[in-house]
């Protein structure tokens, strides 16, 4: 591979005696979509700020485009940055927004109308260059925000968290809009949210941040597949997998994981995984299998339906435990139904019960 | 009912008389009393000063209508066209310093992290002390002999200039000490405005390069318009107004040099009993400070970009 676009070397940080980032590796080839996704307050906006240069570093290196940009000034990076409140001047207009950092940077009046126009035209702002902030909607906003971020025509694009203030049909919009944006302009990007279906729509590669540190990076269907860790595999996927502790057991010659009441999940053998280990069981609930023949697998019933419009998500309690299941078909039940539910042991994700590490 | 309309009607719901009364005229009743206490005691000075500078009141306050007479005997008055120069050169020095100041002291408080309230709370001390203390500090540190400006001054070999005995020098003190006392408050009022700002919108400029200068011209003093002009109101109108500072400080002297308007009022009026022509200074201070706040009021405020989206 070649070498990386931008590289996170060791990067440390803490608030007075409170340390935020633990250490972060990180390489990010050109052109890529990067998501950082984690809870809130694990550092993925403190992590943004330090490449943004907004924050000091003190510990760890930087690298943009092989230089390395721990003393460069933020200005000097070649970034430019989406903030969660847009961050647009109030009292400037649109082009006034569009115009400020070209003007600070003495460009000249023509090519700073080029810039705006080309902007606006990507971004259909041209009705609103005359308009002041607060008489835009929160989608024009958000979009002149990221105007204001391509006439920068910056190396790196930053994001942090930029449709958490918009609404649900709204933030669908923009996230292919972003995309589209991406596709066209392939500049690098790196994207924060602590929402993991944007996560896992828009990334090349995600990166899964918990407590200061990466669980996990890789492309989204690698995560969602091979999830490294067990909070990777409980942050990734909506409904969330279900997660059970138990001890590895051999049933009728089978290893299953006997996690209490009387229950014995199945799963295919696979190396390191011992009779008598304390694991955590994963299943997605998509691997759940729903069959109305009873004698196909564990019989559970039906706490709560969910119809989501093409699929139907169930909450269903085997032996009193709560089971997440996803099911394509129009399913006749209703709580308090009882049904057949049928784990496919070769999706089975088991973890080490104590670092949660993937076995 | 008879409804010309064929489609069932819903009845109409039973208006809520309390609801009313506590929507539409309770906060009156709790803002009125106010109103009409404040404009009350106002209106009743202004009037009642209005009246006061078209007669002529003699020692046993009765008084007899002369017009405009006073108004023509105060403006010719050689005393009171020192006094109306030297108040106008006293309230522009006042507020060129007094804003300044508060602005750097707005913007270093603003940066202060540790020990945020105890600064904010010592910054306000000089409010609190009375005009009459500032007064005797100033004195203490101003004297010509054994003052603390000038002992420092003597033990650096500089000259020991006197302070209060050289008139320009007197009011160049009368102005610090005028700033010692408003500044406190309209540093308050600017560092309200400050925290009113998004502190993205500081990173935002941060990336977008612009230099600290250039992030005060184009992005702070705009942002907090309104408070600017709010300030600019309160140190105008203390400028124009103080009065005991500079009476314990110089008495007006030396030669009249710290003479303002309020001080050759208090004399007219409490000193030779002249209440018509107290009056009229009174009237011409009147003029002046509302005439700037109206001012202040239509470019700071009015002007301010949230108003104009109301347009
Ligand atoms: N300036 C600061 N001073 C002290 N602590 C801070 C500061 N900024 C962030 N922190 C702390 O650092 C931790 C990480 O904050 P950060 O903003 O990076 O989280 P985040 O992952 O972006 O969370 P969110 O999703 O809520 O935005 C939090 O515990 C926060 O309280
Ligand atoms: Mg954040």
């Amino acid at each position: 591979m070649d070498a990386p676009f931008v590289a996170l070397q060791d990067l440390r940080k803490s608030f007075g005696t409170t340390d935020v980032l633990h250490g972060i590796n990180l390489e990010i080839p050109q052109h890529a979509f990067v998501v950082l996704v984690g809870p809130s307050g694990c550092g993925k906006s403190t992590l943004l700020r330090m490449i943004a240069g907004l924050e000091k570093i003190k510990h760890g290196r930087i690298v943009i485009d092989g230089e390395i940009v721990n003393r460069v000034h933020a200005k000097n990076r070649g970034i430019a940055m989406v903030f969660q409140n847009y961050a647009l001047y109030p009292h400037m207009s649109v082009r006034e927004n569009l115009a400020f950092s070209l003007e600070m940077l003495k460009t000249e009046t023509s090519e700073v109308e080029r810039r705006i126009k080309t902007a606006a035209d990507i971004l259909q702002l041209e009705q609103l260059l005359d308009r002041l902030p607060a008489q835009l909607s929160g989608g024009q906003r958000q979009r002149v925000a990221m105007g204001r971020a391509l006439v920068r025509e910056p190396k790196l694009f930053l994001f942090d968290e930029p449709l958490s203030n918009l609404d649900a049909k709204l933030r669908v919009e923009m996230r292919a809009e972003i995309r589209a944006l991406h596709q066209r302009l392939e500049s690098t990007t790196i994207y924060v949210t602590h929402d993991q279906v944007e996560a896992m729509t828009m990334s090349d590669i995600v990166v899964v941040m918990n407590a200061g540190r990466i669980e996990q990076s890789g492309p989204p269907l690698e995560l969602y597949d091979r999830p490294a860790t067990e909070f990777v595999a409980a942050f990734m996927g909506s409904p969330a997998m279900n997660l059970l502790r138990g001890r590895v057991v051999r049933a009728d010659g089978a290893p299953a994981v006997d996690v209490g009441e009387g229950l014995f999940l199945p799963f295919d053998d696979r190396a390191g995984v011992r009779e008598g280990m304390e694991v955590v069981y994963g299943l997605r609930p998509e691997h759940l299998a729903i069959s109305p023949d009873p004698a196909s697998g564990l019989i559970g019933e039906v706490a709560l339906v969910e119809p989501a419009g093409w699929e139907t998500h169930l909450h269903a309690d085997i032996h009193g435990r709560r089971f997440r299941a996803i099911s394509t078909e129009r399913l006749d039940v209703t709580p308090g139904s009882r049904i057949a539910l049928a784990p496919d042991p070769t999706r089975v994700h088991l973890f080490d019960g104590s670092s949660g590490a993937r076995l | 009912m008879t409804s010309v309309d064929d489609s069932p009607e819903l009845p109409p719901l039973p208006r809520d008389r309390m609801a009313d009364f506590k929507e539409g005229v309770v906060p009156y009743l709790f803002v009125v009393p106010g109103l009409l206490l404040v404009f009350g005691i106002l209106g009743y000075a202004v009037v009642g000063g209005a009246i006061l500078s078209l007669n002529e009141t003699d020692m046993f306050l009765n008084k007899t209508f002369v017009g405009l007479k006073n108004y023509r005997d105060v403006f010719s008055d050689p005393r009171f066209i020192n006094a109306l120069w030297r108040t106008l050169l006293f309230v522009v020095v006042s507020i060129a310093l007094g804003i300044g100041m508060s602005m750097i002291f707005a913007l270093t408080l603003y940066r202060v992290t540790r020990g945020k309230r105890f600064f904010r709370g010592l910054s306000l001390v000089p409010y609190f002390v009375s005009g009459v203390a500032t007064a005797v500090m100033f004195r203490f540190i101003f004297t010509t002999s054994g003052g603390f400006a000038n002992s420092v001054l003597s033990a650096l070999g500089l000259p020991t200039p006197s302070w209060l005995g050289d008139p320009a020098l007197a009011f160049m003190v009368a102005v610090l000490a005028n700033c010692w006392f408003m500044v406190p408050f309209a540093t308050l009022i600017l560092l309200g405005g400050l925290q009113t700002i998004d502190r993205e919108i500081y990173d935002s400029a941060s990336i977008d390069g612009a230099s600290d200068f250039a992030v005060f011209r184009r992005i702070t003093l705009p942002l907090i318009k309104p408070m600017m002009g709010v300030s600019l109101i309160w140190v105008t109108y203390i400028s124009f107004s103080t009065f005991d500072i500079i009476l314990a400080l110089t008495a007006g002297g030396p030669q009249r040099a710290t003479e303002l308007l309020s001080i050759y009022m208090f004399e007219t009026a409490f000193l030779e009993l002249n209440f018509g022509a107290g009056s009229v200074l009174m009237m011409v201070l009147l003029a002046f400070n509302t005439a700037l706040s109206v001012l202040y009021l239509k470019v700071f405020v009015m002007g301010d970009h949230r108003r104009k989206l109301e347009k």
